[in-house]
C-alpha cells in the first residue's frame, strides 16, 4: 500500500515537474525581446543627439520593441560606451578632422581586432572578411587599386547593419562678400582651412584677413596642443611635407619629390632653397630631427599617425628616407600632411617641451605665414612670410583672428563689418540673419565626420542581423535631417563621407525609412508579435 | 575697535576661506566630467587619456589629490590650467585685472548717481519726481542685463555704430601695460557701453537705500532743531541727513566691490570683454579645475576681504558703533 502510493505519488510529482517545465519552456518562447536602453547625450550637451534618440524610440515601439531612451552626462556617456561596453544602443559621433579624411581611421571602427575594452569599435562588429580587406587597403600604396578595396569594404559591411550612420552635418559659416572673393571651401573644414589665406583676393585696399572665433586655442606649442583650435591656426605657420589640396588630393609642397621605393620605403627630396622665419634653411636635419622628436615625446595626439616609422634616414642635403615597420597607405596621405616641420636648431635643446611656459613656446616654422603676435583671449596675428616659395601668388598681407566670447559676438562683428569671415559654424538663428545681409554670403560645407547609432551586437536582438536591418530601416534619418538639422546636412549611408567622393561608395544598401519593410524582415527571420503586440525572438 | 576683535575677526575670515577652498575642490570634481573626456573626440586613445590625467595627478585617490592642492594653495601656487597647459596665477591676475577695471567704473558712477539720486527722491517724497526715480531704479534693477546690454549692441553698435561692440581696445593695439593699455581713448570707447549697462543695474540699491534710511533720518530731532535754527532745506538734506544716511550705503558698496571680482559674467560675454568672468565660463565648460578653482577662490577671497574691511571702517565712521 504504502510503496503504491508513494510509486503514485512519484508519478504524479514527474508528471507536475514536466508540466511546469513545458509551460515555463513555451511561456520562455513567447517572453518578448528584453527592453532596448538607447543611450545619449543631454539636451544641454547637445540637443540634436538628444532629440534623435526620441526619435528613434518612437519609430522602434511601433515595431513592438519595448524602449527607453536615457541621457548621459558626456563623459559617462563615453566611459559606458568606450570603456565599460556597457550598453544596448548608444549615440555618440566622430568629428571630421582633416587627417580622416583618408578613410584608415573610420574604417577601423570596424576592424574586429577594435573591440577589446576601450577601442574603437565598441559595438563589436566582426567580419573576417572584412579584417582581411582592411589590411589590404592599409598596404596598397596605388590611390586607385586602394580606392577599389575600401569601395568593396563598404559594400561589404553594408547589409550587416553594423551600426547606423545617422547624418552628416554641414558647417555653415559666412563671409563678407563686399570685400573679398575667391575663398576656398573643404569638406569638413568649412572656409577656415589652409588654403582660404593663401587663394583669397582683397576686393578693397584692407589687404588683412580677420578671422572671428568664439573659442580661444588650447595652447601654440606643437608639442602640447590636442584641440583644432591650436591646430587649425598653427598650420599655417609650419610647413608640411604633403599639403592635402581642396579637393582632399595630397599634394607635394615642402618635398619636391615623394617616392614610394617599396611598400615600407619613402624617399623624399625637399624643396630647395626653403628657410625657416628666423632665416635658417630647411635640412633633411630638420625633418629627421622633427619625426625622431615626435616619436621620442611620444606626443599622444600624433601617435597614431607615427607608430608605423621604424626609422627616418637622411640621404643627403635635402634628402630623406623612412623606413616603415608595416606597409601604411596612409603615410603620404595623413602623416606627411599633419606633422609640422620645427627647426631643429632650436628645438633640440628642450627636453621637455611640454613643460614649456606660454611666452617661451618657440614660433618658428617655415610656413607661408609668419607668427606675428599673440594676444591671449584677445587676437592672434600672422603676416605673410615673403621668402616662402608660395608666398608671389598670396594676396593679402597677414592673417589675423579676434576672439569673441561667443558665437553671437562673432556674428555682432561680422554684421558691423569688423570681420571678414567666421572661423566655425554660426547658431541656427543667426543663418537667416546672415542671409538677409546683403554684405554677407552663407556657405555650407557638408562634413565628413558623422553621427552613429551603434548597437552591441553581443546583446540580443542585435546580435541577429535581420533585427539590426528591421531597426536600421525604422529609422527615419531624412526625418532627422530635415527636422533637427533644419535641412542643412546629409543622411548617413556609410562611415566614409558622400562628401569623401574619392573614397566614399554611393551604391551601397541604403535602407531608408520604411516600416512596412522592417516588418516584413522581421517576420522573414521568424520574429512573432505575442497578444499585447510586443515583439517575440525566433 | 580691540585688537582681539580685529584678531578674531581675521580669524574667521581665513577659516572662512579654508572651507569654501574645500567645498569648491569636491564640487568640481563630483560635479564636473571628466577634463579628458572633451580629448575623446579629438581621437585620443584611452592609453592616451590615462597619460593625461597621470600628467595632471587625475589619476591619484581623491583625498590625496585634496592634501596636495591645499598645501599647495597655503604656499600661494594654484597649479596649471588643463586647458591652456600654462601656470593658473598667471592667466588669473591679467583677466582679473581687466575684471576690475570695467566694475570698479560702473560701481563709481552707479554710487556717485545713486547716493546724491536718493537723497532727492526723499526730499521729494510722495512726488511725481520721486516715482518715476523708484520706478526707473527697480526697472534697471529688474531687466536681465544680457537683455539691456544685447539691444545696446544692436542699437549703438550694429544700427547706428557709434560704439565698439566688443573687447578693450580696438586690435591690434601696442601696450606696453596694464595703465598704458587703459589710459587711452579707444579704452574709453570700449568701456562706455558695458560700464553703463552694469551701471544702470546697480543704480538701483544705492539709490533705494539711500532713499529709505533718509525717509529715517528726517524724522529725527536732529534734524527738526536744524529746521528750527532756519537753515536752508538743501542745507539740511546734503549736509546733515545725506552724511548719517550713507552708513547702510557703505556696507552695500563693500558687499559689492568684494563680489565685483566674479565680473558680471553676462556683461563680460555680450561684449566680449576678456576678463575673468568668461574665463570661469570657459573653465567650467572644459572642466580646468585648477583654473576654476582658483577664480572662484579669489572671488571668495574678495568678498570676505571687502566684509572684513566693510566691518573695520564703521567703527571708524560711526562712533557709535562700538566694536569688541
Amino acid at each position: 500500500m504504502r510503496t503504491q502510493a508513494s510509486t503514485r505519488r512519484v508519478w504524479i510529482a514527474a508528471l507536475a515537474a514536466l508540466a511546469i517545465a513545458f509551460g515555463l519552456a513555451t511561456a520562455q518562447a513567447q517572453e518578448p525581446v528584453p527592453q532596448i536602453e538607447i543611450l545619449t547625450t543631454t539636451e544641454a550637451y547637445d540637443p540634436i543627439r538628444y532629440e534623435a534618440a526620441f526619435m528613434v524610440a518612437d519609430t522602434w515601439r511601433e515595431l513592438g520593441f519595448e524602449v527607453i531612451v536615457r541621457p548621459l552626462e558626456f563623459s559617462t556617456l563615453l566611459e559606458r560606451f568606450y570603456d565599460q561596453q556597457d550598453f544596448d544602443v548608444t549615440i555618440l559621433g566622430w568629428s571630421g578632422r582633416v587627417d580622416r579624411l583618408d578613410p584608415q581611421h573610420f574604417l577601423s571602427t570596424l576592424d574586429s581586432r577594435q573591440t577589446s575594452l576601450g577601442s574603437n569599435n565598441p559595438g563589436g562588429y566582426s567580419n573576417p572578411e572584412y579584417d582581411a580587406l582592411f589590411d589590404a587597403q592599409a598596404a596598397e600604396f596605388d590611390a586607385d587599386a586602394r580606392r577599389a578595396i575600401v569601395l568593396e569594404m563598404q559594400e561589404l559591411v553594408a547589409p550587416d547593419a553594423p551600426l547606423v550612420v545617422l547624418y552628416h552635418r554641414d558647417e555653415v559659416i559666412a563671409y563678407n562678400e563686399t570685400r573679398w572673393t575667391d575663398m576656398v571651401t573643404m569638406a569638413g573644414e568649412g572656409l577656415y582651412n589652409e588654403w582660404t589665406p593663401l587663394e583669397v583676393t582683397p576686393l578693397t585696399d584692407d589687404r588683412v584677413l580677420t578671422i572671428g572665433s568664439p573659442q580661444e586655442p588650447d595652447t601654440l606649442n606643437p608639442l602640447d596642443s590636442t584641440s583644432v583650435w591650436g591646430w587649425k591656426w598653427m598650420r599655417m605657420y609650419y610647413d608640411k611635407l604633403v599639403r592635402l589640396s581642396p579637393e582632399i588630393e595630397p599634394l607635394p609642397w615642402a618635398a619636391a619629390t615623394i617616392t614610394a621605393v617599396d611598400d615600407v620605403t619613402i624617399d623624399i627630396t625637399l624643396r630647395e632653397g626653403m628657410t625657416f622665419h628666423d632665416g635658417e634653411p630647411v635640412t633633411a636635419e630638420d625633418v629627421k630631427f622633427t619625426f625622431d622628436y615626435y616619436v621620442d615625446q611620444d606626443f599622444g595626439y600624433f601617435r597614431a599617425f607615427l607608430t608605423p616609422i621604424e626609422s627616418v634616414e637622411v640621404t643627403g642635403p635635402l634628402g630623406v628616407r623612412f623606413n616603415l615597420s608595416t606597409p601604411f597607405a596612409p603615410f603620404i596621405t595623413v602623416t606627411l600632411s599633419q606633422i609640422p616641420i620645427l627647426p631643429a636648431h632650436i628645438w633640440s635643446g628642450i627636453d621637455n617641451p611640454a613643460d614649456l611656459a606660454p611666452d617661451q613656446i618657440p614660433q618658428v616654422g617655415s610656413g607661408p605665414f609668419q607668427f606675428d603676435r599673440y594676444d591671449r583671449g584677445e587676437y592672434k596675428r600672422l603676416n605673410v612670410y615673403p621668402q616662402h616659395f608660395a608666398a608671389a601668388d598670396i594676396d593679402i598681407e597677414a592673417v589675423e583672428m579676434i576672439v569673441y566670447a561667443d558665437s553671437e559676438g562673432v556674428f555682432t562683428g561680422m554684421q558691423t563689418g569688423e570681420l571678414d569671415m567666421t572661423a566655425w559654424r554660426m547658431e541656427p538663428g543667426q543663418i537667416p540673419l546672415a542671409e538677409a545681409n546683403d554684405d554677407l554670403v552663407v556657405v555650407s560645407v557638408p562634413d565628413f565626420g558623422y553621427f552613429h547609432m551603434t548597437w552591441n551586437l553581443r546583446r540580443s536582438p542585435f546580435d541577429n542581423v535581420a533585427a539590426r536591418r528591421a531597426l536600421t530601416m525604422a529609422t527615419d534619418r531624412q526625418h532627422m535631417v530635415n527636422v533637427l538639422l533644419d535641412g542643412r546636412g546629409e543622411v548617413g549611408s556609410s562611415v566614409v563621407a558622400p562628401v569623401n567622393a574619392f573614397w566614399h561608395n554611393p551604391f551601397t544598401e541604403r535602407f531608408d525609412y520604411d516600416m512596412e519593410a522592417a516588418r516584413a524582415e522581421l517576420e522573414g527571420a521568424g520574429f512573432t508579435w505575442n497578444a499585447e503586440g510586443r515583439i517575440v525572438a525566433p | 575697535m580691540s585688537r582681539t576683535y580685529v584678531l578674531r575677526r581675521a580669524i574667521q575670515a581665513v577659516g572662512t576661506l579654508l572651507v569654501i577652498v574645500t567645498v569648491l575642490f569636491f564640487l568640481f570634481r563630483l560635479g564636473l566630467p571628466d577634463p579628458t573626456a572633451a580629448l575623446v573626440t579629438e581621437g585620443l586613445s584611452p592609453e592616451d587619456r590615462a597619460a593625461v590625467r597621470e600628467r595632471f595627478g587625475l589619476d591619484r585617490p581623491l583625498f590625496e589629490q585634496y592634501v596636495i592642492y591645499l598645501g599647495n594653495v597655503v604656499r600661494g601656487e594654484f597649479g596649471t590650467s588643463f586647458y591652456y597647459k600654462a601656470p593658473v596665477a598667471s592667466l588669473v591676475w591679467e583677466k582679473f585685472a581687466n575684471t576690475m577695471v570695467l566694475m570698479l567704473v560702473a560701481i563709481v558712477i552707479a554710487y556717485a548717481l545713486g547716493i546724491p539720486l536718493g537723497a532727492y527722491l526723499a526730499w521729494k517724497r510722495g512726488t511725481r519726481s520721486d516715482t518715476v526715480g523708484i520706478v526707473l531704479g527697480l526697472m534697471f534693477r529688474a531687466a536681465p542685463m544680457f537683455w539691456t546690454g544685447m539691444l545696446a549692441v544692436l542699437l549703438f553698435g550694429v544700427m547706428l555704430g557709434w560704439l565698439p561692440t566688443s573687447g578693450m581696445r580696438t586690435l591690434p593695439y601696442e601696450a606696453a601695460g596694464f595703465f598704458d593699455k587703459i589710459f587711452t581713448l579707444d579704452f574709453l570707447r570700449h568701456l562706455i557701453m558695458p560700464a553703463l549697462i552694469i551701471a544702470l543695474f546697480y543704480l538701483g540699491s544705492p539709490l533705494l537705500i539711500m532713499r529709505n534710511t533718509m525717509l529715517e533720518v528726517y524724522g529725527e530731532d536732529f534734524i527738526e532743531m536744524a529746521r528750527a535754527k532756519g537753515l536752508r532745506e538743501r542745507d539740511i538734506l546734503y549736509r546733515h541727513a545725506a552724511r548719517n544716511a550713507l552708513l547702510p550705503v557703505m556696507t552695500q558698496l563693500a558687499v559689492t566691490v568684494g563680489l565685483a571680482a566674479g565680473g558680471q559674467v553676462v556683461v563680460e560675454v555680450v561684449f566680449s570683454w576678456p576678463g575673468l568672468g568668461r574665463e570661469i565660463l570657459q573653465a567650467v565648460r572644459t572642466s580646468d579645475f585648477p583654473l576654476a578653482q582658483a577664480t572662484f577662490v579669489l572671488m571668495a577671497a574678495m568678498v570676505i576681504g571687502m566684509n572684513f574691511l566693510a566691518d573695520m571702517i564703521y567703527g571708524a565712521l560711526d562712533p557709535r558703533v562700538k566694536l569688541q
